[in-house]
């Protein structure tokens, strides 16, 4: 039997390009184009390669998105499951491809590795990251054996904080981050904050951390902080629920309660035996908001005088730092572990780890009744550190107890289930295991490999540390600009 | 003709009970078996106990051990329980036939100077030299001896000893934090104690037991106090000294009861492998029997921070998640849903999960096990 299948007909429909990134916008002529519907991703991301439009020098792959969701199909494929017609002009946003982080490099730790924090030129706000030297990139590390460590990026190390005794933490460290180039912030579960002044050798291959202030009020493990470098303050959140404001200025700084400090107890485990004696000083206020252990505390990016936290107590919240009185409560479904703004969204949209494997995302802003804008998930234990990506203004990367580190984009969204609370649902877009594990299965609760700090920076790439005490290193290769 | 299924009360799925533990998530390793744990009253740290007589505290979260002290030589740990209250922080822990009150090192120094006034102003009270006379007129040993433990311990942060008369297996804190109660099940006649921590006074409530005593419990609002003995559970008076009720589970050999933070209801779990249910408004006999463990229950605890939760622990090697809701009118029993049963403890010369505990809010749960390791579950 005789059988004619005719070939279907290639249909064509017309396409606007539009961008974001100034570095990869088309002249204002090549923002049309007609394109055959039979086409998806990759061919779009050649058209846009080709001569004729972008003439990238080295292939840039490309994703696009229609009305802010990714198009994973052809256009075709698109166009009827969206009922839309040929004669519809279609506006495609075309966005640099994710490029997968690559393990580059583990650095090892005598003990756990509690917290991340990069120094660089864009880690740093105003005159301090004008003056930064280009390759003098630092990686900051905190351990649970009580130690902060300097490294640079070939994984050398620059400065270890002294031991207890010295100056140094008496317990382990939960929190280390750079406040200039020059001065360094670290708490943990000593319940201190302490200041170190830094320096380095003029060859950048050593350097010295000075113990220059001990700040005391806190009652329980501090687990995070805060810094905002121009104003010396710091934030911190703890486990005695409280929330500290504090200044580095040892002249404005109140008193140390002395009900606190080392010297009060009769105890005979803690006689002090301290050689050095740092100056000691008392938070400008200790606010009493939140109902459980407080796990994380960040200034609002552009506005230092705003400041959001997340507790156990299921509530994000937001303060008023001038008066330091509490604005708004956000109630979620689940204990809060870690909190990151997201800059770049229009929205000013918030993040939010859970122990109930998600994060949450949400928008201060907005009234009490839209709480939810987006779940992420994925990871499958509690999630412990959440960091914006350098380079989108939709992407994230976070850390948890699973021993990933998991790297998500907003855009890349399906609609929930109901069992999901219906809202949007992004799931990640790369999963980096630790490279300690060489591939083995993931144990148990995390048991071994547990990640507990991430840092996203543009120049170093995605800085994890975690139980396996190694601080690893992955980074997208290749990302070409069209400008060089 | 009548499905007599279909007049049954239809229970609710157990999705729709949400939320309760359902995962694994964090792991605590010791080398030996563990036979008890707790959870603080903050929900930061685990206390856990067991047979190589080391009493350890972890975080809960990233299952980081932050203390640990040897209290005992030969003897394994039977059991930890914290002090109730976040005033002070004072863990009690049994090993042999020694209690020991410990305050570890995880608190603020106001916390911790709290802690050992709390411990030390009993110092301040004779007792320890009061000895009764027997029948005949010579001297009794004291039942209790309350002591410093040596300078070792000491530094530890373990700053006292009470030496009873045999192997103590349970120590059962009242909620003000002043009495604890302690069972010694081979101690016979002083099976049972009762501590005053402020005046270091141990008293022994209860000279005629019928049975050997197994467990006991302070009800968590009235002046009654419940003692297991094999086969019942018997209410008293503290005040007026009086018995009050005999609970029969028909059980033939009670491990383990715990009371609802109601009051009224009670959960028993038993060697013969029987979880039980007592609602004490209505009967002394259980209103419901559940045999879902192929092994003994060595273990039953209420969720006491508002979910109606509670969870049993077997030789099995696991545990298992009810929703249990009390509710105000007297006359109507609580429903009783089966939610999950937790798998993953290995089950060790016969023994599995041997204690559980609840986080004092959270729907989590930890577990005890034989084989060495502790589980959070949330
Ligand atoms: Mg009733």
């Amino acid at each position: 039997m005789e059988t004619f299948i005719s070939e279907p007909a290639v249909r064509q429909v017309q396409v606007q390009f539009f961008t974001n990134s100034p570095d990869i916008a088309l002249p204002e002529e090549k923002q049309q184009l007609i394109v055959p519907t039979n086409i998806g991703r990759s061919g779009l991301s050649q058209i846009l390669n080709s001569d004729s439009m972008l003439a990238t020098p080295n292939i840039v792959p490309f994703q696009f998105l229609i009305n802010s969701s990714f198009l994973r199909t052809t256009l075709e494929e698109y166009l009827s499951a969206s009922g839309f017609s040929t004669e519809t002009q279609i506006r495609l946003e075309y966005v640099r491809s994710f490029i997968p982080p690559i393990y580059e490099a583990s650095f090892e730790h005598d003990d756990w590795v509690s917290s991340i924090n990069v120094l660089s030129a864009h880690s740093l706000s105003g005159r301090d990251a004008l003056k930064f030297a280009p390759g003098q990139e630092r990686i900051l590390s905190g351990s649970y054996d009580g130690l902060l460590r300097i490294w640079n990026k070939s994984g050398q190390i620059i400065a270890t904080s002294p031991m207890a005794g010295d100056g140094g933490h008496t317990q382990g460290v939960k929190a280390a981050k750079f406040m200039s180039q020059n001065k360094i912030a670290s708490a943990g579960m000593d319940r201190t904050i302490r200041i170190w002044q830094y320096t380095e050798s003029e060859d950048g291959f050593s350097g010295k951390l000075k113990p220059k202030l001990e700040l005391y009020g806190h009652k329980q493990y501090i687990y995070s902080l805060a810094v905002h470098g121009p104003s010396n303050r710091i934030l911190s959140a703890s486990g005695d629920d409280k929330i500290g404001v504090w200044t580095t200025n040892e002249a404005s700084a109140p008193e140390a309660p002395s009900s606190l400090l080392p010297s009060s107890i009769r105890s005979k485990r803690r006689k002090s035996t301290a050689s050095v004696s740092t100056l000691q000083r008392g938070p400008l206020s200790l606010i009493s908001a939140h109902t459980a252990p407080v796990q994380g505390v960040i200034f609002k990016p552009d506005d230092p005088t705003v400041a959001y936290s997340c507790s156990q107590d299921h509530t994000i919240r937001s303060f008023d730092l001038t008066t330091s009185t509490l604005v708004d409560t956000r109630t979620t479904s689940h204990p809060l572990f870690s909190i990151t703004a997201l800059p770049g969204v229009s929205n000013q949209l918030l993040a939010a780890g859970t122990s109930a494997r998600h994060i949450t995302l949400l928008d201060p802003r907005m009234s009490a009744s839209t709480t939810q804008a987006m779940t992420l998930r994925g990871h499958t234990n509690l999630i412990t550190s959440l960091a914006p990506d350098p380079d989108s203004r939709y992407g994230l990367v976070s850390a948890s107890n699973d021993g990933t580190c998991r790297v998500w984009d907003l855009r890349s969204t399906r609609q929930g289930t109901k069992e999901e609370g219906s809202g949007p649902v992004g799931e990640a877009m790369y999963i980096i295991e630790r490279n300690s594990q060489n591939g083995a299965k993931r144990p148990v609760g995390g048991e071994g490999i547990k990640v507990f700090s991430v840092a996203w920076d543009k120049d170093v790439g995605i800085v994890s540390g975690g139980e396996d005490k190694m601080l690893q290193i992955n980074r997208g290769k290749g990302v070409t600009s069209i400008a060089t | 003709n009548i499905d007599p299924a279909s007049l049954l009360p239809k229970l609710p799925r157990p999705e729709e009970l949400k939320p309760f533990p359902t995962v694994c998530s964090v792991l605590y390793r010791h080398k030996e078996r563990v036979r008890s744990l707790a959870i603080d009253p903050s929900g930061i740290f685990l206390a856990t106990g067991g047979d190589d007589g080391i009493v350890r505290v972890f975080e809960v979260t990233t299952a980081r051990q932050v203390w640990h002290s040897k209290i005992g030589d030969e003897e394994a740990v039977n059991v930890v329980r914290w002090r109730p209250g976040r005033d002070a922080t004072i863990l009690a822990a049994a090993a042999g036939e020694d209690i020991f009150l410990m305050v570890p090192d995880i608190v603020d120094i106001e916390t911790e100077q709290a802690s050992l006034d709390l411990l030390d102003a009993g110092f301040g009270y004779a007792t320890n030299t009061v000895q009764a006379l027997t029948a005949n007129g010579a001297r009794k040993d004291p039942v209790a001896k309350w002591t410093r433990p040596g300078t070792r311990l000491e530094a530890d942060g373990v700053l006292i000893k009470i030496t009873v008369r045999s192997t103590v297996k349970v120590i059962t804190w009242h909620r003000r934090g002043d009495f604890f109660s302690t069972v010694a099940p081979t101690a016979q006649k002083s099976a049972v104690a009762i501590h005053t921590l402020s005046k270091h006074l141990t008293q022994i409530p209860f000279r005629r037991l019928p049975g050997i005593a197994q467990t006991v419990q302070f009800h968590p609002s009235r002046p009654l106090f419940f003692v297991a003995t094999q086969r019942t559970i018997r209410s008293y008076d503290l005040q007026k000294q009086e018995l009050i009720k005999i609970i029969q589970p028909g059980a033939r050999y009670i491990s383990s009861f715990d009371i609802h933070p109601g009051g009224d209801n009670i959960i028993v779990g038993s060697y013969d492998r029987r979880l039980l249910w007592h609602d004490l408004d209505l009967s002394t006999r259980p209103y419901k029997t559940m045999r879902f463990h192929s092994k003994a229950i060595r273990a039953v605890k209420y969720h006491k921070g508002g979910f109606p939760l509670f969870a049993d622990a077997s030789d099995d090697g696991s545990l298992q998640i009810f929703h249990g809701k009390v509710v105000s009118d007297l006359m109507e029993n609580a429903t009783i849903v089966p939610v999950k049963v937790l798998k993953g403890h290995k089950v060790k010369s016969a023994l599995g999960v041997m204690d559980i505990d609840w986080h004092y809010k959270e729907p989590w749960v930890s577990s005890a096990g034989a084989d060495g390791t502790c589980r959070l579950w949330m």
